[in-house]
């Protein structure tokens, strides 16, 4: 086995060994956790016999291995970055309704406060009439 | 003093003209909500000088968020009937909101929609004319409903309505948005026309027409989601 074969596998398992125990990808649909052990599988076999990327590619009419593995990437880029879009927009709605309770509860209470001071300041207003008169 | 009508103005960094929009707001309106969006600039300040209700955002979220913050501080008033939304750079008439509350108060329509393509749009670009009108036919053709005017900030609308408006978009899309929620709510509606004044201080703050790619692919997003 050639150095660059035990990083790159090295670097797979990891990275997918990562992906998998993270505890966030718990949330993550089983199939994409299916997904990813195949892709991970796949890649190494791919590292140990580069030869097979090149079989695959032929038999689904792609020239060369390595063109097949460009194209699945081009896909795989494309679905993140349109999950990263849709998943930033549910925290953005998120946020939003965070934000705006708090926008609201501190309007409410300032205007509680104004109410009060209004009433206060009528209440001076009528007791310093009554001390005059007095 | 049309105690049963909130006004809802978004507020994004409007600190030269804030004040006196809302000084001759209040020639008419008691219910004045000020809903400031995270201005960077004396907004806020400017706001508590005058007898509006501030509603503070901590973060900027954008115009649709802002809107959907002022009704849901005006629905808390069970006893608030109509809501005028009203663009805070000073480029509608109060006197067209009250023309149009007039109308709503007839009852004879849920919604009342300024349209500055019946009216007179005083000074506007034409590329901006332009640009508006073929936003206006794309939303019509989406939506199936037919206006003149797509995005005018001056609406008036009754509580009905208030109640179902689904605003979910950031930024500037919640213009479709509010048609949508319009079109699915079956509620009868009308558009009036206003006078829009361009004037050189909303010129220089209005959207880039560039934004409408923006705006276009929120939309387009949005469906994708949905699906």
């Amino acid at each position: 086995m050639i150095v660059i074969q035990v990083l790159l596998i090295t670097g797979i398992i990891a990275a997918f060994g990562w992906f998998l125990l993270n505890p966030r990808s718990q949330q993550t649909h089983a199939w994409i956790k299916i997904a990813t052990l195949l892709f991970g599988a796949f890649a190494i076999i791919v590292v140990i016999s580069p030869n097979t990327s090149n079989v695959i590619a032929r038999a689904v009419g792609v020239g060369r291995g390595a063109d097949l593995l460009l194209y699945t990437l081009t896909l795989a880029f494309v679905f993140v970055v349109i999950n990263l879009y849709l998943k930033n927009r549910e925290e953005r709605e998120r946020y939003e309704k965070l934000a705006r309770a708090f926008a609201l509860m501190e309007a409410n209470l300032a205007e509680q406060r104004r109410a009060s001071s209004k009433k206060n300041a009528s209440d001076e207003g009528a007791q310093g009439r009554s001390a005059t008169e007095a | 003093m049309n105690r049963d009508t909130y006004v809802i103005m978004p507020v994004y960094n409007e600190a030269p003209v804030i004040g006196s929009v809302i000084e001759e707001l209040s020639q008419a309106f008691e219910n004045i909500i000020c809903i400031n969006d995270g201005s960077t600039d004396t907004s806020a300040v400017e706001i508590r000088k005058t007898p509006s209700v501030l509603v503070n955002h901590p973060i900027n979220l954008g115009q649709g968020a802002a809107l959907k913050t002022g009704i849901e501080y005006a629905l808390q008033d069970v006893n608030a009937a109509y809501f005028v939304t009203f663009d805070s750079d000073g480029q509608h008439k109060v006197d067209d909101a009250l023309k149009m509350l007039e109308i709503a108060r007839e009852g004879e329509f849920d919604v009342v929609l300024g349209s500055r393509f019946l009216g007179k749009a005083e000074n506007i670009n034409p590329v901006r004319s332009a640009f508006l009108r073929i936003a206006v036919l794309f939303s019509n053709i989406e939506t199936g409903i037919r206006l003149t005017d797509a995005h005018n900030g001056l609406r008036v609308f009754n509580r009905k309505f208030a109640e179902q408006l689904d605003i979910t978009m950031p930024g500037m899309a919640h213009a479709t948005e509010v048609i949508h929620s319009l079109a699915k709510s079956g509620l009868r509606y009308v558009e009036m026309p206003v006078t829009v004044l361009y004037t050189e201080y909303s010129r220089s703050k209005s959207q880039s027409l560039i934004n409408s790619v923006n705006i276009g692919f929120d939309l387009l997003m949005k469906r994708m989601a949905r699906k």
